[in-house]
């Protein structure tokens, strides 16, 4: 074979498996980018479905919690703050804030006695700590699916096909210092 | 003729290689799925591919005994192998092999969920290996099995002949690792009765990747990374052996 052929031949198989390694990385940055959508979507069903449970939650535990008016008041805010949230960090704040006074509420419940023989109350903590925990699973695949993405966008040699592709960190689902400081007035 | 075989050996290393490569492909592709996807808690599980680690819970109706080991389990695969010589060669023939697998619930700190395991790719250490020959009987759970099957482990003149039982088995409370997907559990009334929701691990009809293993996933990508540059490394240099005598002898 001469020697111009083993060169042709080299060059050959360096651009072969050079497009499959590009194209394995693409498909493999699409993948990721698909698994942060989803595990956000995953996320959202639950927020909303626990917002749908706080009016619930609320008008039954207004008539026997008169001293926990700015908790209940505060769960409200937040309530419409979650689902009006534009940005990641503040509808972590947001969520934060009713994980905060879900805790308050369901504690304070302990010194009603009446609060705490009422049927339809206990339903609804049962429901509400159930997406409560599902929801501490889910951002925290949530987390897992970003933190696989990061860590893939700057790694050799997924990076150059990352950096042509245009893709840039994605956010943890976590609250801001300044979007806490602010859940921290209202409540 | 020396150079029709340098070609046809050439051409056969060549596609040897190729064949090598997208085998390696393959594993790649899995290697990365499984890097990729984080475990999911079992009772935050959405619908879709998810990856799950547990300790397995029988469904105590549905559990089977293995056919050479007698234990109760979930599953269990096994082969019987015969040694024949013709001449200068010998090898193992498969005479018997099979698999049964049934329902079972997979549970973690947080829930459990149903698990069908049918159209799964199983892959579990070898729980049991027995080989008799001459002078050597195969344990009486064997020779039970072979009784009930029509299978004998002796040959003329009453000898031993030179077999090899193999056995494979998930049994309760051993740990598992499932990539599978998500989906409807269509078996309700069963999972109402045992406290778990709707949900059932199953083959998916868009996913193709269903497998159960009982490495954990450390261990499953390691050997997969293994099986990925060993078949990469491998099928490269076939490629360009090949290659070389092929174009070489032109």
């Amino acid at each position: 074979m001469e020697l111009w052929g083993i060169i042709f031949l080299i060059i050959g198989l360096l651009f072969f498996t050079l497009s499959i390694a590009l194209l394995l990385i693409y498909n493999g940055l699409v993948r990721l980018k698909n698994n942060i959508k989803k595990s956000w979507a995953n996320i959202d069903v639950l927020l909303k479905q626990r917002s749908d449970e706080l009016p619930n939650l609320i008008a039954s535990v207004k008539g026997y919690m008169e001293h926990e008016r700015a908790t209940l008041e505060a769960l409200t805010k937040a309530r419409t703050d979650v689902l009006q949230a534009t940005t990641l960090s503040k509808k972590a704040a947001s969520d934060m804030l009713i994980t905060e006074s879900l805790k308050t509420i369901f504690a304070v419940a302990e010194n009603y006695p009446n609060l705490k023989a009422n049927e339809n109350f206990l339903k609804l903590q049962n429901r509400i700590t159930a997406l409560e925990n599902e929801l501490a699973d889910r951002r925290e695949f949530y987390n897992d699916s970003v933190n696989i993405y990061n860590i893939r966008i700057h790694s050799l040699p997924d990076m150059i096909v990352a950096r042509m592709m245009k893709c840039i960190d994605e956010q943890l689902f976590k609250a801001s210092d300044e979007d806490k400081a602010v859940v921290r007035v209202k409540m | 003729m020396l150079l029709q075989n340098g070609l046809v050996v050439g051409l056969f290393m060549f596609l040897i290689g190729i064949a090598l490569f997208a085998v390696g492909l393959y594993f790649y592709k899995k290697k990365q799925l499984i890097a990729d996807t984080p475990t999911s808690k079992i009772r935050s599980i959405a619908m879709g591919l998810v990856e799950i680690f547990g300790q397995v819970i029988p469904i105590k109706e549905r559990l089977f005994k293995s056919p050479f080991t007698d234990k109760e389990c979930v599953y269990y695969q096994f082969t019987i192998e015969e040694y024949r010589s013709s001449g200068k060669n010998s090898h193992w023939v498969t005479i018997k092999k099979g698999e049964q697998r049934c329902l079972f619930y997979l549970k973690d700190d947080t829930g459990m969920v149903l698990i069908d395991p049918t159209g799964a790719k199983i892959e579990a250490r070898r729980d049991f290996e027995y080989q008799s020959s001459l002078g050597k009987d195969p344990p009486e759970q064997v020779i039970r099995f072979l009784a009930a099957n029509n299978l004998a482990h002796e040959g003329f003149l009453g000898l031993n002949k030179t077999m090899r039982y193999r056995e494979t088995i998930i049994v309760p409370d051993e740990n598992l690792y499932i990539m599978g997907t998500a989906g409807e559990n269509p078996l309700k009334i069963e999972a109402t009765e045992n406290h778990v929701d709707s949900i059932m691990i199953q083959k998916g009809k868009y996913e193709k990747q269903y497998y159960i293993s009982d490495k954990s996933e450390k261990q499953i990508l390691k050997n997969l990374a293994i099986l990925t540059y060993g078949m990469w490394g491998f099928g490269i240099a076939l490629i360009i052996v090949g290659a070389i005598l092929f174009f070489g002898l032109i």
